[in-house]
C-alpha cells in the first residue's frame, strides 16, 4: 500500500509529462471503445428490430403443427383444433396470445395472371393480437371475422395481378377430396410488408377457408407468443408435454435463416471489438515503449536511488492502468451518451427500401446491455494494460548504470 | 577495517577491482586491479583524464555496477553475490548519489524529489517532511520547497540533488563530476556547502572531478589513469 501511495502519483503526473500523447492515447481508446458499445447497442437494437419485425408479422415466437405438415404442407396433414389439455397449456400465463390458422398452397388468378401463393384462414380476433399484418393494411379492410371470405392480398401482388380493392380474385386450392377447389374473393385488404411476403400470402376467414376446402373445423398451425423469449424453451417444452404427438418448434428452428442472423449479430459485434482490440494494443504499445524509452536515464536514475526493479514495473504498470482506464471511463461516458442522445430512436424510415431486405423496423431502439457495459470496457482495459506490461518489463530490466549513461 | 597510521574506520573498501567491458580484441579493461578504502570522514577527490575510469570505480562503489574481478565492500558489507533488490536497499541505506546532470524527477516538487528516497525507505510522513525541509534548509534553498525542478536554476537543481543525497543519513556521498554543468561562482558555493556538511557532520564524500576548484577544497586527492590509482595523497 505504502508502494502504491508513493508510486499512484508519480504515475499519474508522468502521464501528463507529454500531454498531447497522453490525449491521442486517451482517443484511441476511449473512441475504440465507444465504437464497440455503439457497435453493440446498434446491432443488438438491429437484431432485435429484425427479429421483433419478422416474429410479429407471421412466424410468431412458436408455431404447432402435424407431425409432417412443415416438411409437405398439404390438406393431408392438417390438425384438429387444440384438445382440453393443449389448450390449457396455450391459456396458461407463460403464453401471452396464440392464434389458430389454415394455411395452404394455392394458386390465385385474375384476369391477366395466375400465380402460386400461400392462402392463410384467420380468426382475426385472435390474429390481430399475434400479427402485424393488420396494422399494415394500406387500403381497405381488414377481415372481419372468421366467416369473412374476402381475401387480403399484399401490395405487390395486386400489382402483378392486376387486380385492386373490390375487384374479384380466384383461389384454386386442393381439397380434401383430392380436387382442385377454386371459389373466388372479393378484395377487401390490401396490406404492405416486404415484397416477398407480399407476393406470397393471402388472407381469408378460416371458416371460409374451412368451407371451400372441405376439412371440418381443422387448422394447419397454431402460432403463439410468450412474453419474454428467455422463457420460450421452457414454454416449448410445457407445450410439447401437453401435446406430444404435435410438432412444435419455437422460431429459431422454423426460420433457420433468422436464428443464424440472430446468432452472426453478435459475433459480428465481437469481430468489430477484436479489430478495435489490436488497433488500441498497437497504440498502447506504441505510447508506452515510446514513454519508456524517452525516460530511460530517469529510470536508471530512481534505480541509483533505490527504487527496485519491481517498483519500475509497478510504475510503468501504473501508467498504463490510469491511462488506460481514463480512456475506457471516456469511452463508456461516451457510449452512454449516445444511447441517452438518440434514446429516441434512430428513424430509418428514409432507407425503408433497403431495410426491406433486411426486414428491420424503421425505428431502432439503442441499448447497451447491462453485461456488455461491463465485458467490453474491462476486456479493453485488462488487454491494454496486459500489452502494457512488455514496455514495462523492458523498463524493469534496464541496468541503472546503462540507463544513466543514456542521454537525457 | 582500520586505515594505516589512524584509527579511521573504512567506508568502503575495494579489494582488486577489475571491469572489463566486451570480450577478445574489442575488451576494454576500464578497471585493472584497484585497491582502495575510503575512510569515514573522507573529503576525497577522485581524478584523472576522461577514460581513466572515475566513473566506472565509483559505479562499482555505489553498488550501480558489479566489477568483473575483485570484492566492494561498503560499510562492512560484501556486494557480491547480492541480488538487485538487496543492491537496490543497500544504495537507498548508504549511499547517496549526486549526478552531473541534476537528475532530478522533473513531475516532483524540490521537497517530494528531497523526500523521495524517505518514502522509499517508509520514513513516517511527519518525519520526511521535516527532514526533507531541514535538508533543502542546509542547502540554501528554504522557501522554494514547492518548486519544480524547471522553476529552478542549475545551480539550486544541484543543491536539491545534494540534498536528497544527504536526507536519508547516507554512510558515504558518491558524486560524480557535480560541478561539471556550474558556472563558477555556482560551483564555488556548492563545494562550500559540501566542504561544511563533511566538516560540521562529518559526512564522507567521494567526488569524481576535473574540477580544480573541487580539487582545492579535497583533503584526499586521488589520481587515475588508464584504469588504475597512480597516486593517493593526504592534505
Amino acid at each position: 500500500m505504502e508502494n502504491f501511495r508513493l508510486l499512484a502519483p508519480l504515475a499519474w503526473r508522468n502521464l501528463w509529462r507529454n500531454p498531447r500523447r497522453t490525449v491521442i492515447t486517451l482517443f484511441v481508446v476511449s473512441v475504440g471503445l465507444w465504437s464497440v458499445l455503439a457497435m453493440a447497442s446498434f446491432i443488438t437494437a438491429w437484431a432485435q428490430s429484425s427479429r421483433d419485425a419478422t416474429l410479429r408479422l407471421l412466424l410468431a415466437q412458436g408455431q404447432i403443427h402435424a407431425e409432417g405438415y412443415l416438411d409437405n404442407p398439404n390438406i393431408d396433414r392438417l390438425m384438429d383444433r387444440p384438445d382440453a389439455t393443449l389448450l390449457a397449456a396455450l391459456n396458461a400465463p407463460e403464453v401471452s396470445n396464440w392464434a389458430a390458422r389454415l394455411e395452404l398452397p394455392a394458386v390465385v388468378q385474375s384476369e391477366y395472371k395466375t400465380l402460386p401463393v400461400s392462402v392463410v384462414g384467420v380468426v382475426p380476433e385472435a390474429e390481430i393480437r399475434i400479427s402485424s399484418v393488420p396494422e399494415k393494411l394500406v387500403e381497405g379492410r381488414y377481415l372481419s371475422g372468421p366467416e369473412d371470405d374476402g381475401a387480403v392480398i399484399g401490395l405487390n401482388l395486386a400489382k402483378r395481378l392486376k387486380t385492386a380493392l373490390g375487384r374479384r380474385v380466384i383461389l384454386m386450392i386442393t381439397g380434401e377430396d383430392g380436387w382442385l377447389e377454386e371459389r373466388s374473393f372479393d378484395v377487401v385488404g390490401i396490406y404492405d410488408a416486404d415484397t416477398a411476403f407480399e407476393d406470397t400470402y393471402v388472407f381469408t376467414g378460416q371458416t371460409a377457408m374451412q368451407n371451400m376446402v372441405g376439412v371440418g373445423d381443422k387448422i394447419a398451425q397454431i402460432a403463439f407468443e410468450v412474453p419474454q423469449d428467455d422463457a420460450l424453451s421452457g414454454v416449448v417444452d410445457s407445450l410439447r408435454a401437453a401435446a406430444p404427438t404435435l410438432d412444435i418448434r419455437q422460431w429459431r428452428d422454423l426460420s433457420l435463416m433468422l436464428g443464424a442472423m440472430d446468432a452472426s449479430m453478435d459475433a459480428s459485434v465481437y469481430v468489430w471489438m477484436s479489430v478495435m482490440m489490436v488497433m488500441i494494443s498497437i497504440g498502447v504499445i506504441n505510447t508506452q515503449l515510446m514513454a519508456v524509452f524517452e525516460r530511460i536515464h530517469e529510470f536508471g536514475l530512481l534505480r541509483a536511488l533505490g527504487l527496485k526493479p519491481g517498483h519500475v514495473l509497478a510504475l510503468v504498470t501504473l501508467e498504463s492502468v490510469l491511462l488506460i482506464g481514463l480512456g475506457v471511463l471516456i469511452g463508456m461516458a461516451m457510449g452512454a451518451a449516445t444511447v441517452w442522445g438518440l434514446r429516441d430512436g434512430i428513424d430509418l424510415s428514409a432507407f425503408s427500401q433497403a431495410l426491406e431486405a433486411f426486414k428491420s423496423g424503421e425505428v431502432l431502439y439503442l441499448e447497451i446491455k447491462p453485461i456488455d457495459y461491463v465485458i467490453f470496457p474491462l476486456a479493453i482495459w485488462l488487454l491494454g494494460v496486459l500489452v502494457a506490461l512488455w514496455p514495462a518489463w523492458r523498463a524493469a530490466k534496464i541496468s541503472p548504470v546503462e540507463a544513466m549513461r543514456h542521454a537525457t | 577495517m582500520q586505515h594505516k597510521g589512524n584509527e579511521m574506520t573504512a567506508i568502503v573498501s575495494c579489494k582488486g577491482i577489475t571491469k572489463v567491458f566486451g570480450k577478445g580484441e574489442l575488451a576494454v579493461h576500464a578497471l585493472r586491479g584497484i585497491d582502495l578504502d575510503i575512510m569515514e570522514g573522507d573529503f576525497a577527490t577522485l581524478a584523472g583524464p576522461s577514460g581513466s575510469g572515475k566513473t566506472t570505480l565509483l559505479n562499482m562503489i555505489g553498488a550501480l555496477d558489479h566489477p568483473t574481478e575483485g570484492e566492494v565492500t561498503v560499510d562492512g558489507q560484501s556486494l557480491s553475490g547480492l541480488s538487485k533488490s538487496a543492491l537496490s536497499d543497500l544504495r537507498l541505506q548508504k549511499v547517496g548519489f549526486i549526478f552531473q546532470a541534476y537528475n532530478l524527477v522533473p513531475v516532483l516538487s524540490a521537497r517530494e524529489n528531497v523526500e523521495f528516497v524517505l518514502r522509499l525507505a517508509k520514513v513516517s510522513v511527519a518525519e520526511r517532511r521535516s527532514r526533507a525541509d531541514a535538508a533543502l534548509a542546509e542547502v540554501g534553498l528554504q522557501g522554494m520547497e514547492t518548486r519544480r525542478p524547471s522553476a529552478l536554476s542549475g545551480g539550486q537543481q544541484q543543491r536539491v540533488a545534494i540534498a536528497r543525497a544527504l536526507v536519508g543519513r547516507p554512510r558515504i556521498v558518491l558524486a560524480d563530476e557535480p560541478t561539471a554543468n556550474l558556472d563558477s561562482k555556482t560551483t564555488g558555493e556548492l563545494v562550500d556547502l559540501m566542504y561544511r556538511l563533511n566538516q560540521d557532520s562529518g559526512i564522507t564524500f567521494l567526488m569524481g572531478t576535473h574540477d580544480p576548484r573541487v580539487m582545492a577544497h579535497s583533503k584526499r586527492h586521488i589520481e587515475m589513469e588508464d584504469g588504475q590509482i597512480i597516486s593517493d595523497t593526504r592534505s
